[in-house]
């Protein structure tokens, strides 16, 4: 195993774009890892040759402008796209595989819930979709994500951002420890906002891996480690602290730039 | 397969159309209007009224011939006036004072003699009927101006009797489309939302597989494709007489059509066409992106089985172009099934019947198999 994470990482170094990822770190067995993916649609490359391994209890930021790949990305982390080239692994496990969803947690980008059904019932039938028969798993998340007094709320009453958070409960009912989340503060107010990264430090606190993607640079900086995407590439990775020293600018949006201005003169 | 996994899609399917009042009401309230409505007018449609204008060209043996044909015409409470020309006999018509004129040629009673009838002809069915009116005095009249007496012509059959309620004969091709087509269109946008609501994509991220989410589906719609034509069906055969409280008349509940064969039997026949019709919309969801689409469906899809399978035109007087098409329409197996059922009063032994069934079976089969498969691609 030890090998073969050497073997990707000079594989990623080989890709001179790309900095390696926490040279000092004691590299446990990572909880997501990318192999040259490669996802092509027809003519177009959604996602060019990605090798990465993500390391469990971070959260890892996934940020790029949108169409840069990273709806695709995570499709092809979760098994839910097909790779041209490469594969996937989730804790180990090559995906896609089907018995490996259970501790995988995705939140899609659109809400993914049944508007005519309760907050509850939303819940409760991705629990039993997972094969979680407990209810308390249920009520439990609903109680995390804040929704604990509109448990029996018709979803598609509920206000956008409550949407969101019952998107989220519905991802992490089996207590998975991956999580992608695809988006999850799109169309969600800067205090609830607040409140979903609380959740997800929390998570990660526990031991979860968490991947976020955003276009919005102002949340890279809660995330532990950021991975830029452009046109499906990875230009930069590393802690918002490396990324700002390599830049040599203070703000993250700046430092994208920067990135996008090297990528493009090596290319 | 999971059991606990297809309970809950099967639950969560049932959940969604009994919170969804318009779909209840498409479900449920439309067939029984409509059948109530086409049962209605079958039944109660009127004689046409016919105004009939002759025109004498004849000239004096004109005017005997008129006589009878007016006596012929009084005895089927038909009135008769008279134009001098052809030219106003047409002005009579056009301006609605006579509905049909008759024009008694100058070589009357020779072998070259043509009577001419002349209609309005924007109505091609009325005219027809109007037609047959006046065609039947003009025998009774030529009979009579022989001295004979036309014997009465009485029509039975083999199945059934024709005569006894117009309505019958047409009850099996209604019942059938009507299931068809509420239960495709449901299940169709209800699928389309899944694959665009962005709950597809989500489910397909948890272990349930493909032929789960196809299989929940059709049970869950089919447990209200079966209260549907269950409800459907009572209302079509069943009659509940209601009688006279205070101010209010007596009245009866259900069109109380007769059928020959076993309810259930029919019951059988028409919940497969419905349980096709769940993974026929499940499979065109995939071709869809937007509900517009779906309905769009409507004339592609549900038109040919309209007119291909008996529904409306008999299936023998289809051109021979179009004979091969019918038995790829899965409505053609049901109609036929269904009138089986409700004229001739076959039972499961019937060899026809249970032909229509095993095709109404593995119909359903095959478009669940391909439904299935569609599920996975392109979820997006």
């Amino acid at each position: 195993m030890a090998t073969d994470a050497a073997a990707i990482e000079a594989t990623g170094a080989t890709d001179a774009s790309v900095e390696p990822a926490e040279p000092d770190a004691p590299t446990p067995e990572p909880a997501i890892r990318a192999v040259g993916l490669v996802k092509r649609f027809g003519p177009v490359t959604a996602v060019e040759g990605m090798t990465f391994d993500l390391a469990p209890g971070r959260i890892y930021g996934l940020l790029g402008p949108n169409g840069s790949g990273k709806t695709t990305l995570i499709r092809l982390l979760t098994g839910m796209t097909k790779a041209t080239e490469g594969h996937a692994e989730v804790l180990g496990v090559r995906m896609p595989s089907r018995a490996n969803l259970v501790r995988i947690g995705y939140m899609t980008q659109s809400d993914g819930i049944y508007p005519a059904l309760t907050a509850a019932e939303n819940a409760r039938f991705f629990a039993a979709a997972y094969g979680v028969r407990d209810d308390t798993a249920v009520t439990e998340a609903i109680a995390l994500v804040g929704l604990g007094d509109r448990a029996r709320t018709i979803a598609a009453t509920l206000s956008g951002g409550q949407r969101r958070l019952l998107s989220l409960a519905c991802a992490l009912v089996h207590h998975p420890p991956v999580l992608f989340l695809d988006e999850p503060t799109v169309g969600v107010d800067p205090l609830l906002r607040v409140q979903f990264w609380t959740h997800f430090r929390d998570l990660a606190d526990a031991g979860d891996t968490i991947v976020v993607s955003s276009h919005v640079m102002d949340e890279a900086d809660r995330c532990d480690e950021l991975l830029f995407m452009r046109a499906g590439r990875m230009i930069a990775r590393g802690s918002r602290e490396d990324l700002r020293a390599q830049s040599g600018t203070d703000d993250l949006e700046a430092a994208f730039l920067v990135f996008v201005g090297a990528g493009e003169v090596a290319a | 397969m999971n059991p606990h996994r297809l309970r809950a899609i099967v639950r969560r399917v049932v959940q969604e159309i009994r919170r969804d009042r318009p779909s209840l009401a498409l479900l449920f309230i439309v067939p029984i209007a409509m059948t109530g409505l086409i049962t209605f007018i079958v039944r109660e449609s009127q004689a046409p009224t016919v105004e009939v204008v002759i025109v004498n060209e004849a000239g004096a043996r004109g005017i005997a011939v008129e006589g009878v044909l007016r006596s012929a015409l009084e005895a089927g409470d038909v009135t008769a006036t008279e134009a001098p020309d052809v030219a106003a006999a047409r002005t009579m018509i056009e301006d609605g004072d006579a509905s049909i004129g008759i024009v008694l040629p100058a070589d009357l009673g020779e072998d070259t003699a043509t009577i001419t009838l002349i209609t309005n002809g924007l109505d091609p069915s009325g005219d027809a009927a109007q037609v047959a009116v006046v065609r039947q005095a003009l025998v009774d009249a030529a009979a009579s101006a022989a001295g004979a007496r036309l014997p009465t012509i009485s029509h039975v059959t083999v199945y059934g009797v024709p005569s006894e309620d117009p309505i019958a004969p047409y009850a099996p091709a209604i019942v059938a489309f009507l299931a068809y087509f509420f239960v495709f269109i449901l299940t169709g946008v209800s699928f389309l939302r899944e694959r665009t609501g962005g709950t597809l994509e989500r489910l397909m991220a948890t272990p349930v597989t493909r032929g789960e989410v196809v299989v929940g589906y059709i049970l869950g719609f089919g447990l209200f494709a079966t209260l549907q034509v269950a409800v459907l069906m009572t209302w079509v055969l069943g009659t509940v007489h209601v009688p006279a409280i205070g101010p209010l008349p007596e009245f009866s509940i259900g069109l109380g059509i007769a059928m020959a064969g076993d309810p259930l039997t029919a019951f059988l026949v028409v919940l497969l066409l419905a349980l096709g019709a769940v993974s026929l919309g499940i499979f065109l969801s995939t071709f869809a992106r937007t509900e517009l689409q779906i309905m769009q469906f409507i004339p592609i899809v549900m038109t040919p089985q309209f007119l291909l399978s008996g529904v409306l035109f008999p299936v023998s007087t289809l051109p021979d172009v179009l004979q091969p098409f019918v038995g790829l329409m899965p409505v053609t197996f049901a109609v036929d099934g269904l009138r089986q059922v409700f004229v001739a009063g076959a039972g499961l032994s019937s060899p026809v019947l249970r032909w229509d069934i095993a095709v109404l079976s593995l119909v359903a089969v095959s478009f669940a198999v391909i439904g299935s498969l569609t599920v996975r691609r392109d979820v997006v």
